[in-house]
């Protein structure tokens, strides 16, 4: 036990810290942009900052409430779009292609579970190999990372509805976020194997004596990850019409960030939906205020790591104060 | 009065068998491994000296032996932070930002040179920038709490961005009397960048294997509780490992900005192998405990591997994914042989 998960006592200000940030980002950009606030742009942020990053910070939301990490969600996402991207170019249909893509991402899940489970790895350092394993095999894959691309009039239009078509107004990619969100909300609020879960994240051991499925839970988390992560993967690809290699690891920080940014708001510093689909949404923000704004990508990095650090910091030591009365 | 409780043979006496029992099994499995994985190196190394042509040569040890010197410091950091720290992967000690600091300095040092510096305040720039970055982290971890592994990576992406915004992604070319006195001279039969490495881990090895400081370091990073107890001031210590770190790694990308002219992207990627060589480093030691001599060892046999594969002419790609391999092995091995019967 450290500090860290030390409960919090009362209400807290600790809890406030993140939407603050939002609001206040919100009205630093919409004063020093006015193309910021309009609601073609708060649609642009979205689809194009939120939809993807959220998908796979769902997925990190359940593998970190059983105290684990997933470092090996870009893998999952590359393979299953290099899956997918090679059969389709190869001419294969569609339904085959996608569904291809989605097993080699489960792949990834399954090898990440058995080396956490039953090699009973930490789950960093297992699927920080799996994340070098799967980067040297996309490189060795594609000839050292050269992207294949969709020749531009591939013939099913299902492509290009999964990237750019809507459903009652609303384009489908959000739909598979509110999908998604609806999944991990009941699985995790909902269900006994929430209920594990959480036990597992809480004390491991005390878990496992008391009779959850200890692996059969981590079991299923790892896939579901790597599944949701796959089907972010897929939507890349749709919506590029290629397979990039590596390009899967741009969402690693951002997930990660986002589920911890997303435990201050839980009075138990928990991972929670709501918290992470903040977080998300407030890196999504910032890469689109900044780049308003003029800031180019590096700065928006340096900015992204600012904000982790702080927002971080500032609710890591507030609960220091708290708990050492 | 509590401390009587503690001596009285009462209390010691019945749980003391069971204990030495589990503790003889303990050191029996830790001795395997160890002999297992010296074993496993020589018979790498063996492999290599007949299948590859050369690889046994004086000129290409020495010429593993000065790829490994980045390798090595940023390492050694590494090393005194888990020790420091714990070697809880969530919860204890690790430093994800040495990677992204590490291009930080090389590119802090070209700028600087370029700039019109002199050398020597260019190297003072580039150790400042190592200094904060890791002061950053210890300010993070020690001061605000932040689990280690989230503060690391925020400083890592932090660092990063920096390092683009000061070299905007291209590779920057430097020449300075320092850096060709680094790359070209050589005292001895060794190059500079050689006796970087040997200087760096004689101290090393002293200091943290050899010292009160360093005998007290590793009471933190095993038992805080403890040491805060023994009256430790655990916070210095934890928030010195990481300076320290950063510190080690300013002087690396001097070192590096020396053999590449200069600075490069992509620097960050050094990463996965200071993680590696790092955990590594136990199954050399008695205790399992990241060791500065273990971190050496595992360094020159991944440099090993490395220019092994490249005179064999295998891919380059794979040396990622077979350093992935390398990984998961030494911590499954770990995680058996220190595996009691209970838990």
């Amino acid at each position: 036990m450290s500090a860290a998960v030390a409960r919090p006592r009362g209400p807290d200000l600790v809890r406030a810290v993140t939407p603050a940030a939002l609001i206040l980002l919100f009205i630093i950009f919409s004063v020093a942009s006015p193309t910021f606030r309009t609601p073609g742009n708060l649609l642009h942020i979205l689809v194009n900052n939120f939809t993807l990053p959220a998908i796979v910070a769902l997925g990190m939301t359940l593998v970190v409430s059983t105290g684990g990490i997933d470092l090996s969600v870009g893998v999952s996402a590359d393979i299953a779009a290099m899956v997918s991207v090679t059969l389709m170019s190869l001419g294969h249909g569609l339904a085959t292609s996608l569904l291809a893509g989605l097993g080699g991402a489960l792949l990834v899940g399954a090898l990440d579970a058995v080396l956490v489970t039953g090699f009973g790895i930490s789950p960093f350092l297992a699927t920080l190999g799996v994340l070098f394993i799967g980067e040297s095999v996309q490189q060795q894959a594609t000839n050292g990372g050269t992207p294949i691309y969709l020749v531009s009039n591939y013939p099913e239009a299902g492509l290009d509805f999964l990237a750019h078509g809507t459903i009652l107004g609303l384009p489908l990619p959000l739909w598979i976020v509110i999908a998604a969100v609806l999944l991990v909300q009941v699985l995790l609020t909902r269900t006994p194997f929430g209920r594990h879960v959480r036990a597992i994240g809480a004390e491991p051991r005390v878990a496992r004596y008391s009779g959850v499925p200890v692996r059969r839970t981590s079991w299923l988390v790892y896939i579901l990850s790597a599944l949701l992560c796959g089907i972010a993967g897929l939507l890349l690809a749709a919506t590029v019409k290629s397979y990039v290699p590596l390009s899967g690891n741009a969402f690693l920080l951002d997930a990660i960030g986002a589920v911890f940014v997303g435990t201050t708001i839980s009075r138990e510093a928990k991972p929670n939906v709501l918290g992470t689909l903040l977080g998300v949404f407030l890196f999504g923000m910032l890469h689109n205020g900044l780049l308003l704004i003029g800031w180019n990508f590096y700065w928006q990095q340096v900015a992204v790591g600012l904000l982790v650090f702080t927002v971080l910091g500032a609710s890591f030591f507030s609960r220091r104060l708290q708990t050492s009365d | 009065m509590t401390a009587d409780a503690l001596a009285s043979p009462g209390f010691a006496e019945p749980k003391a068998d069971t204990e030495d029992r589990a503790t003889r099994r303990a050191r029996r499995r830790s001795q395997i491994v160890r002999l297992g994985s010296i074993g496993a190196l020589i018979a790498v190394f063996a492999y290599f000296a007949i299948a590859a042509p050369g690889f046994a040569a004086l000129g290409n040890l020495t010429n593993v032996v000065e790829q490994s010197t980045v390798l090595a410091l940023l390492a050694f950091g590494m090393s005194i932070v888990i020790l420091g720290g714990g070697a809880d992967v969530i919860r204890g000690g690790i430093d994800l930002s040495l990677g992204a600091n590490l291009g930080l300095c090389a590119a802090a040092y070209t700028v600087a040179s370029n700039a019109g510096c002199s050398d020597i305040a260019a190297a003072a720039i580039t150790l400042a920038v190592g200094t904060a970055v890791g002061s950053l982290n210890a300010l993070a971890v020690v001061g605000l709490g932040v689990l280690p592994l989230l503060a690391t990576l925020a400083v890592m992406n932090i660092c990063a961005g920096a390092e683009l915004v000061l070299t905007q992604n291209t590779v920057l070319t430097a020449n300075s009397p320092l850096l060709s006195w680094i790359a070209g001279a050589s005292w001895l039969a060794l190059s500079v960048t050689d006796w970087v490495l040997v200087v760096t881990s004689v101290l090393l090895v002293l200091a943290v294997h050899g010292t009160r400081w360093g005998l007290r370091l590793q009471a933190v990073g095993a038992h805080t509780q403890a040491a805060r107890a023994a009256g430790l001031g655990v916070r210095g210590y934890l928030a010195g490992t990481y300076v320290g770190a950063g510190l080690l790694t300013a002087i690396a990308a001097i070192v590096q900005a020396a053999r590449l002219s200069g600075s490069s992207p992509g620097s960050g990627d050094i990463l996965l192998s200071v993680v590696l060589t790092s955990l590594m480093s136990v199954v050399f030691s008695r205790r399992l405990l990241p060791s500065i001599g273990g971190t050496l060892l595992s360094v020159l046999f991944i440099g090993c591997l490395i220019n092994g594969f490249q005179l064999l002419n295998v891919s380059s790609y794979w040396v990622n994914g077979v350093q992935g391999v390398l990984i998961l092995f030494v911590v499954a091995v770990r995680s058996l042989s220190t595996r009691t019967g209970g838990g």
